[in-house]
């Protein structure tokens, strides 16, 4: 039996790694929000900024937090370019198998690419402050951690703030709501979809620069992250950020719970017991999930 | 003035029927006579390799095929035929070629309750489960090393001990043969079927097709596990071939991506399509692992082409390359297009025809 | 405008035998309330129709009997069967076959097989049997010269015109063999030849024993076709009877008056 402070120490862990997986299902719920699509390269797209923070650090000795100033936008309008040039390509009645598809085939090409540019090594980047760590009520956290924490909950807060706050926030929540009313309000939606999916692309900017911090990187990482997002997205419920939200947490929490007592390859099965459970009972998730029956 | 509106029944239907016969039959001596035409060994280790690919690839064409339904995660169903026929001979000691069956009877089984969460709800929760199951089970065959011998791998004993190894390989080469030749039998029974029929109603709207009175999650379910056991049947006959497993090759995502890659190319509305599409993608994947050992290219070639494919010819290749053929032959003469379109015109003017035009008419897939 | 010709004038002075008939059916979505506490009856072997102002109901009404969605609360019952909630294979197999608002075929089948989709085989060895056979065959080909269609038994569906395709689901729904036709709007979006001709094939349809339902906008096309008439508004009946009733009926021009 592991002691209080051991599991007070991962239940801190947890919601800290809660935290990121939050901000990257809340990029994959935009997408298929706006365009019934489940992105398949989120998560590649996530170690790619995560390569480019490494690579940048490594070469200039930037603190890789910088590269965000080039990656946020970046991704964000490769994320416009995506929807754009290649998913209104596809038809509308086969589009959201064909569009996993294609994100998946892009997912294959970055992974390919990674690989063929930055080799298959394990890579990890070593900063100043990386093996420093505080007390927090007898749990000791690393600072890196924090910083990854921070980074995902103002990017979370700033996505929250332009969604409710701005005009452009009211119609991207008309385009997922309705997309046919949002047109008759005169809103493009078609504009609106490229610009949430370029959004969703930037939180994995975001998420991939905070995983450089304390992780060990390497191309074929991505699959370890697509399908704990994928199972949060639907127990959350599909289309629902907050539900992915509260998913995120108590599904990051129980992870690292059971990291306690089990292997950490064992520890992550929580995550496929989750999404099948959820959808063998209650297959519209369990947060929300209006979407879920829709698509 | 009118002509018959089917180009592809321009040509008489016997003579079509002897046709097909012919070239079929032709395919059928070459690939029975390969083992004995190759020059060596080592040939003959290709052909199984992309027999293997096309047993695959025809086996996902059931679910993917049939109901439009995107499997990425089929590797799994290969993975555990595999791993269920080695542990079986290994720790259960059944005779091999039993234990072959067994598994494929257990992995079908076991595709009823993935099934289950799989297809209860419509769309994206089939792909996201599809990928996960690889995902969780290679996590799991890692893991679980005490029983399935984990990164380490799983040597399964030959099936044929006193046999030399060209013979195995011919041997080997003519059980796929078998497999593959039952697979597409299956598959053409099916599809002439009132079964197929409802499939294929499931593929173009699928709440049309239960408003008729298809039970179409009953039609899913039941081709879905058709599905996993040739998929397992598959990597149970690999396994049994190669004789040794490891958890990353065997519940591999690529090699799921590979059989959607093939019967993509080759187009999953036809028979032939994803074997078609296996001799084209396991040639050239052969080639690559000798010419270029392997590279990380590889992904980003897999990942190009199936982008384009999805992209530009989401019927497939050889409908393309049949649409464009079909032109060339029509060129000066009207297309079936144009035909009903001269027709409806025709029509028409008889007061039969429309007010609402194909525009008005898109709103209508939701 | 001219009674159906052949059905003598019906006086009801007995009950007319139950059709399809729903009690207290409620359906919401999220704070609207599409359905609130329907209850309705229509009459086996007659020409029904229900008419309401958009957004009364009338589809979610349709796609409740038909299990399509599933209602909130309320019971649905086909001739004294109970089919709440059943799913819509098990509803079309009871003998409810239906038409959809924006008319839906297969696209990218042929004609034919539109057709041959929709037989529904009983046994297992009827759905491992070919698709196809000569007397499905020959019932399909029967339907579709019905329609007038038959010539194009090779197109593929997406190919033809909207016209020829609201024909040719109507004749997909009758292959299906069903003793309820629920018609989504037969006439949208459709010219007025072949608003006559679709008038013509339910009352043939309906002198051989097919009981309809009709949901319809245009109210010559409902007067001069049904028997009994049902009006919605607001999710619930508010006026039901024979169509020279209801014209007159108060209610009835006061939840049309401003449509």
């Amino acid at each position: 039996m592991p002691s209080a402070s051991l599991v007070f120490q991962s239940v801190v862990l947890g919601v800290l790694l809660g935290g990121l997986y939050a901000l990257l299902a809340a990029g994959l719920t935009l997408y298929f929000g706006v365009m019934r699509v489940v992105m398949i390269a989120h998560s590649a797209f996530l170690i790619l900024a995560a390569y480019l923070a490494w690579y940048a650090h490594r070469e200039t000795g930037i603190d890789p937090l910088l590269t965000l100033f080039v990656t946020v936008p970046l991704f964000f309008a490769a994320g416009v370019a995506m929807q754009r040039l290649l998913l209104t390509r596809l038809r509308p009645a086969t589009l959201t198998m064909m569009s996993v598809l294609l994100t998946f085939s892009v997912a294959l090409v970055i992974e390919g690419l990674l690989g063929y540019v930055f080799s298959g090594t394990q890579r990890r980047i070593r900063l100043g402050y990386s093996s420093s760590s505080i007390e927090f009520f007898g749990a000791r956290v690393a600072v890196v951690k924090l910083i990854a924490f921070g980074m995902a909950a103002l990017a979370l807060l700033g996505l929250y703030v332009l969604m409710k706050h701005s005009r452009f926030g009211q119609a991207l929540r008309a385009t997922i709501q309705h997309r046919e009313a949002a047109q008759l309000l005169g809103i493009d939606t078609d504009r609106i979809a490229g610009y949430g999916f370029g959004l969703g692309l930037a939180t994995a900017a975001v998420g991939g620069t905070a995983l450089s911090l304390d992780t060990t990187i390497y191309p074929s990482l991505h699959w370890h992250w697509i399908g704990p997002l994928m199972a949060i997205i639907v127990v959350g419920g599909l289309g629902s950020v907050p539900g992915a939200a509260i998913a995120a947490m108590t599904l990051g929490m129980l992870q690292s719970l059971l990291q306690l007592e089990l292997s950490t390859t064992w520890a992550q099965t929580v995550f496929y017991v989750a999404l099948f459970v959820t959808l063998a009972v209650r297959p519209q998730g369990f947060f929300g999930g209006r979407l879920a029956q829709r698509f | 003035m009118r002509r018959d509106s089917d180009t592809l029944s321009s040509v008489p239907f016997p003579r079509r029927g002897l046709l097909h016969l012919g070239v079929l039959l032709a395919a059928v001596a070459v690939a029975v006579s390969f083992p004995s035409m190759a020059p060596s060994p080592y040939e003959i280790t290709v052909g199984i390799a992309i027999l293997n690919y096309a047993v695959l690839s025809t086996s996902w064409n059931f679910v993917g095929g049939f109901t439009g339904y995107i499997s990425l995660g089929h590797g799994a169903f290969a993975g555990l035929g595999a791993y269920g026929t080695g542990l079986l001979v290994v720790e259960a000691e059944l005779p091999p070629f039993v234990a072959l069956f067994v598994a494929g009877a257990l992995v079908a089984v076991l595709a009823v309750p993935v099934g289950y969460a799989a297809l209860r709800v419509r769309g994206a929760s089939f792909v996201i489960v599809s990928i996960a199951l690889v995902l969780v089970l290679l996590l799991v065959f890692q893991s679980w090393a005490s029983f399935t011998g984990g990164s380490r791998g799983l040597v399964v004993p030959r099936p044929f001990p006193g046999m030399l190894r060209a013979e195995h390989h011919r041997t080997f080469y003519f059980l796929f043969l078998a497999l593959l030749a039952t697979a597409l039998l299956v598959w053409w029974a099916i599809d002439r079927s009132r079964f197929g029929m409802g499939l294929k109603a499931i593929r173009e709207d699928e709440d049309k097709a239960q408003s008729l009175g298809t039970p179409t999650y009953t039609y899913k379910l039941v081709v879905f596990v058709v599905s996993a056991a040739f998929t397992a049947l598959a990597g149970g006959l690999y396994a049994l071939w190669f004789g040794d497993l490891d958890p990353v090759f065997q519940f591999s995502i690529l090699s799921g991506s590979y059989m959607v890659l093939m019967a993509l190319l080759g187009g999953v509305r036809h028979l032939y399509g994803p074997l078609l599409g296996a001799v084209a993608v396991g040639y050239a994947l052969e080639y690559a692992k000798v010419e270029y050992g392997d590279t990380p290219l590889h992904l980003v070639v897999a990942g190009l082409l199936l982008g384009v494919v999805v992209t530009f010819m989401p019927d497939g290749v050889i409908p393309a390359v049949g649409a464009l053929l079909g032109r060339f032959r029509d060129s000066g003469g009207t297309s079936i297009r144009e035909v009903t379109a001269a027709e409806l015109r025709g029509r028409r003017e008889q007061s039969e025809g429309t007010e609402v035009r194909d525009g008005e008419r898109s709103g209508r897939s939701a | 405008m001219s009674e159906a010709e052949g059905a003598p004038e019906v006086v009801p002075d007995h009950e007319p035998e139950p059709s399809l008939a729903t009690t207290g059916l409620t359906k919401a979505f999220g704070g609207v309330t599409a359905l609130d506490s329907a209850t309705v009856t229509f009459h086996h072997g007659k020409v029904n129709a229900l008419i309401g102002p958009n957004g009364s109901g009338k589809t979610t009404f349709f796609n409740c009997v038909t299990g399509m969605i599933r209602p909130d609360a309320g019971r649905v019952a086909y001739r004294g069967r109970d089919l709440t909630g059943r799913p819509s294979h098990r509803i079309a197999r009871a003998g409810i076959g239906r038409s959809f608002q924006l008319c839906r075929v297969f696209p990218r089948m042929t004609v034919l097989d539109n057709l041959l989709a929709a037989v529904r085989p009983r046994s297992l060895a009827g759905q491992l049997a070919r698709a196809g056979g000569r007397e499905e065959t020959e019932r399909a080909r029967g339907w579709l010269a019905r329609m007038g269609i038959e010539h194009l038994e090779r197109a593929e569906a997406r190919q033809l015109s909207w016209g020829q395709q609201k024909l040719l689901e109507l004749a997909g729904v009758l292959m299906s063999e069903p003793e309820l036709i629920l018609l989504d709007e037969p006439a949208g979006g459709v010219n007025p030849a072949l608003i006559d001709r679709i008038c013509d094939l339910v009352r043939e349809l309906n002198a051989e024993g097919r009981t309809f339902l009709i949901v319809e906008h245009n109210m010559d096309m409902v007067m001069s076709l049904s028997d009994h008439v049902v009006v919605f508004d607001c999710g619930r009946p508010i006026a039901q009877g024979p169509p020279s009733l209801i014209q007159s009926d108060e209610r009835v021009l006061g939840a049309y008056l401003g449509v």
